[in-house]
C-alpha cells in the first residue's frame, strides 16, 4: 500500500492511507486546507484529529457531539443543504472541534460549527438549531461531579 | 475599499454571478438579496468571524493535555469509536420544475 506521509508539527513522521483521505472542499471556516485526514492518538480516546495534509502545522482535535451533548442535532440551511446535495440514505459522521486547555474544565466544543463528513469529503457548516454554543464546555458535569476533592476538609457546606 | 453607492432595488454584481441587491432600506438597517451560484458559501461576517476564531484556538491549543501518541490513521473497524448518528436535518429539495 502506498502511503501519504506528511511531517506532522504536532506528531512528527505520519503515515496516511491515501484511501481515509477527506476532501474538503472549501476548507474549514477561516482556515482553508482542502485535504484532511483523521488520525486517532489513543484506541478509545473520545479525542481524534483532523489533521490538513497540505499544511503539516495545522491540525484540530475534534469529538463527536453526542458523546457530551445528548440531542444534539445538526440543521442546515435550505442554501446548505442544496449545496451539499446530501440525501437521506447517506450515513453523515459528525465531528465538533475541540478548544483543549490546560484543565479539562476549561475544554469546550464548537456546536455552532460542526464538520459533516460522508463518501470521502467533508464540511464545516454553521448550525442552525437553537441553543447552540459556540464554546460548549465538554466537561462541565464531570468537573461539577469531581468537584469536592476527598480529605478536602472546606468541602463540608450543607447546601 | 470599494465605495458604490446604490439605492432600493439596485444591485452590484462581483464576478459573473454573483448578485447582491439593496432590498431594503430602514434606519441603520439594509437588507440585502444575495444571488449566487451554491458554490458561494454566505455568512454574516460575525458568525464567520467566531468560527474562524474558534478554529484557530482549537489548531493551536497545547496538545500536553490530550493522549499525545504517536497517532494510527482511523481503521475502519475502529470507526465505530467517532461513527455517530447525529441526527442532520437537510433541507428539503428543490421543487422540480
Amino acid at each position: 500500500m502506498t502511503t501519504l506521509a506528511i511531517e506532522s508539527s504536532r506528531f512528527g513522521h505520519v503515515e496516511i492511507d491515501p484511501d481515509t483521505v477527506i476532501e474538503f472542499p472549501d476548507g474549514l471556516i477561516g482556515l482553508g486546507g482542502t485535504r484532511y485526514a483523521l488520525l486517532a492518538t489513543e484506541p478509545g480516546s473520545p479525542f481524534v484529529w483532523l489533521h490538513c495534509i497540505d499544511d503539516p502545522t495545522l491540525s484540530l482535535p475534534v469529538t463527536d457531539p453526542s458523546r457530551f451533548f445528548a440531542g444534539y442535532k445538526v440543521d442546515l440551511t435550505d442554501e446548505d443543504g442544496e449545496r451539499l446535495a446530501l440525501d437521506d440514505a447517506t450515513p453523515v459522521d459528525v465531528y465538533v472541534t475541540v478548544v483543549a486547555r490546560s484543565d479539562l474544565a476549561d475544554f469546550t466544543a464548537n456546536q455552532k460549527a460542526p464538520i459533516l463528513i460522508w463518501n470521502g469529503q467533508g464540511h464545516q457548516v454553521i448550525n442552525q438549531a437553537p441553543g447552540c454554543d459556540l464554546r460548549a464546555p465538554l466537561f462541565a458535569e464531570v468537573t461539577d461531579a469531581a468537584a469536592p476533592e476527598p480529605g478536602d476538609a472546606g468541602a463540608t457546606d450543607g447546601v | 475599499m470599494l465605495n458604490i453607492t446604490r439605492r432600493r432595488g439596485e444591485r452590484v454584481v462581483l464576478g459573473d454571478d454573483v448578485f447582491i441587491s439593496v432590498l431594503e432600506v430602514s434606519g441603520q438597517t439594509v437588507r440585502l438579496g444575495i444571488d449566487a451560484p451554491r458554490s458561494v458559501r454566505v455568512y454574516r461576517e460575525e458568525i464567520w468571524l467566531e468560527v474562524k476564531k474558534e478554529n484557530e484556538a482549537a489548531s493551536l491549543a497545547a496538545n500536553a493535555t490530550l493522549p499525545a501518541d504517536v497517532p494510527a490513521p482511523l481503521q475502519s473497524d475502529a470507526g465505530a469509536e467517532v461513527t455517530r448518528s447525529v441526527p442532520v436535518n437537510r433541507a428539503p429539495a428543490p421543487p422540480e420544475s
